[in-house]
């Protein structure tokens, strides 16, 4: 998957979280939590909903690294590049 | 082999599956009624759809608040907004001896009232809101006195005793007092957030509920008591059902309470601690329409108390009548009226003396606490017996019989096991006993424990 189609899906998946969530002036590196009112437990629903769909597990230590959209990408990339 | 066997389709049992199934694990409720619901659940009489539990739900909150415990409970289960038509109550009412306390959904409104019925306590009033506000119900710490807490501020005891019979009628298990967490939480529910119900009967938000639980791909088994769970090197392995089927499973929650999970266990401890003392008669009276107008037809719950001390304990006698909850569950802003009102009456009860009666002499003690309890409330709401075409009322015995809630304790004990654990590594605990309660505080408790042990852990495929 590219960094583009990446960024598309976990887009979608917030979408289905919270459909009311705003991303025209989504800052890519900014926290996504505080930009989007996301509290622990929709960022809960990111992580399983990933993986659900591609089988990732991805340890709680490992979670800082999805704090932003950009962070994200960067994390997913080579755990996805296969998909 | 399911992932999860879920004990009960209650609304615990129901919120923790669709958490369960949305992300991909097969998922299993057993419930032991024709019906699912559990403490909030229905029956038919006559023709007529009768609900049980459910007088209102608490935590209401406007679709932009999003971190309210409503708009995040519709999150985690996926569900929008629009897929249910809201409404808020129209007032209710705390009567005590010739007294009374309004209250809305707006805050204000009870504000202006304690102003108005306690002059003197109104700034100490204004302080309590305040203590609350900034109070951190979740956050573990010793046990603190609701009571204790109000004596402190408040110093006038029947405003103390007129605040805590909603908050202690809606959502206590222990007598006497309340714990002050959740206290902090019943208050913010109830007055500061507030009252409303979905359109329709409570069948069809279980029905909702299921819809979105069986979208995910999970499977829901009616009539199908849980006789045991299996136990092999110190994990459960599943179930034997009544039948003698057996279920097996990675991991189980029970929500029918600890008692019974004990029973389903052979858990080396005794329930005793964790059997409630608080029960409850509930009787249903339906009028028509055209009596509604002399009965109240602008408040939606009464909360009332007659007499010197509020007793909220079991009671000595069969029925407490001395205080009680009126509600009317046909007016909400925005209703469409019924050909029928309906009114139901809650009274504590004493589920010792109703679990001796014999068969025989049953119906007839239950028919003259039915009276006793249409009698007390005609005096908050006016006469209205003649033009009864239709009344039902269920005990403390009917509670246990269907939820197997122990001695038909609603709210469970006071002794909860916040943490849903157990002495076996994959068996949990969620509804009633875990800690929250109420409609939206069970199914917080459902989703909480299955964010916290399930989805967390892995699971092979």
């Amino acid at each position: 998957m590219t960094r583009n189609e990446i960024k598309d899906i976990l887009l979608e998946i917030i979408a289905d979280i919270d459909e009311e969530a705003d991303f025209a002036s989504l800052d890519a590196d900014a926290p996504l939590r505080d930009q989007l009112d996301l509290d622990s437990m929709d960022f809960l629903d990111i992580v399983m909903e990933l993986r659900k769909r591609y089988k990732l597990q991805i340890p709680e230590e490992e979670y800082p690294q999805l704090a932003t959209l950009t962070s994200c990408v960067s994390y997913l990339e080579p755990k996805l590049k296969d998909v | 082999m399911y992932h999860l066997l879920i004990i009960g389709g209650g609304l615990s049992g129901i919120a923790a599956g669709i958490r369960a199934a949305r992300f991909g694990l097969k998922t299993l409720i057993l419930e032991q009624h024709n019906h699912p619901g559990g403490l909030n659940s229905y029956y038919f009489r006559q023709g007529h759809l009768l609900e049980t539990g459910l007088h209102a739900m608490t935590n209401f909150a406007p679709a932009r608040q999003k971190h309210a415990p409503l708009n995040r409970l519709l999150r985690q289960l996926n569900l929008r907004r629009r897929q249910f038509d809201l409404h808020e109550q129209i007032a209710s009412e705390i009567c005590f001896n010739g007294r009374s306390l309004l209250f809305t959904n707006d805050p204000v409104v009870l504000e202006a009232e304690v102003a108005r019925e306690f002059p003197r306590s109104v700034d100490q009033f204004r302080q309590v809101k305040e203590r609350i506000a900034n109070h951190d119900p979740f956050t573990a710490g010793p046990r603190r006195s609701a009571r204790q807490f109000l004596a402190d501020h408040l110093h006038e005891q029947e405003l103390v005793d007129m605040l805590l019979l909603p908050l202690m009628v809606y959502g206590n298990a222990e007598e006497e007092d309340m714990d002050l967490d959740q206290f902090v939480i019943m208050f913010r529910a109830i007055f500061v957030e507030g009252f409303f119900r979905p359109a329709g009967t409570i069948r069809d938000f279980l029905d909702l509920l299921l819809r979105q639980y069986h979208d995910f791909g999970g499977e829901l088994r009616l009539r199908c008591p849980v006789a045991g769970l299996l136990i092999k090197n110190g994990r459960i392995n599943g179930a034997q059902l009544a039948d003698g089927e057996v279920v097996t499973a990675q991991m189980v929650l029970s929500t029918a309470g600890i008692p019974e999970t004990m029973r389903l266990v052979d858990w080396p401890a005794s329930p005793q601690p964790y059997i409630g003392r608080m029960s409850f008669m509930e009787t249903v009276v339906l009028v028509p329409r055209e009596y509604s107008s002399s009965l109240s037809s602008n408040r939606t719950i009464l909360f009332y108390h007659e007499g010197e001390e509020l007793r909220y304990r079991r009671p000595q006698d069969y029925l407490d009548t001395s205080w009680g909850v009126i509600c009317f569950p046909g007016n909400f802003s925005g209703l469409e009226p019924a050909d029928r009102l309906q009114v139901r009456m809650t009274n504590a009860a004493n589920y010792a003396l109703w679990k001796k009666l014999t068969p025989e002499s049953y119906p007839q003690v239950k028919r003259q606490w039915t009276e006793a309890a249409i009698a007390a409330s005609e005096k908050m709401i006016g006469n209205y017996r003649s033009s009864i075409v239709y009344q039902d009322s269920f005990t403390p015995v009917t509670i246990e019989r269907y939820t197997r809630k122990a001695e038909g304790a609603v709210y469970g004990s006071s002794i909860k096991i916040k943490n849903g654990m157990t002495p076996w590594p994959n068996l949990y605990l969620a509804g009633t006993d875990q800690g929250f309660l109420g409609i939206i505080g069970s199914m917080l408790s459902g989703i909480t424990i299955v964010n916290q042990h399930i989805l967390q852990q892995s699971y092979a495929d």
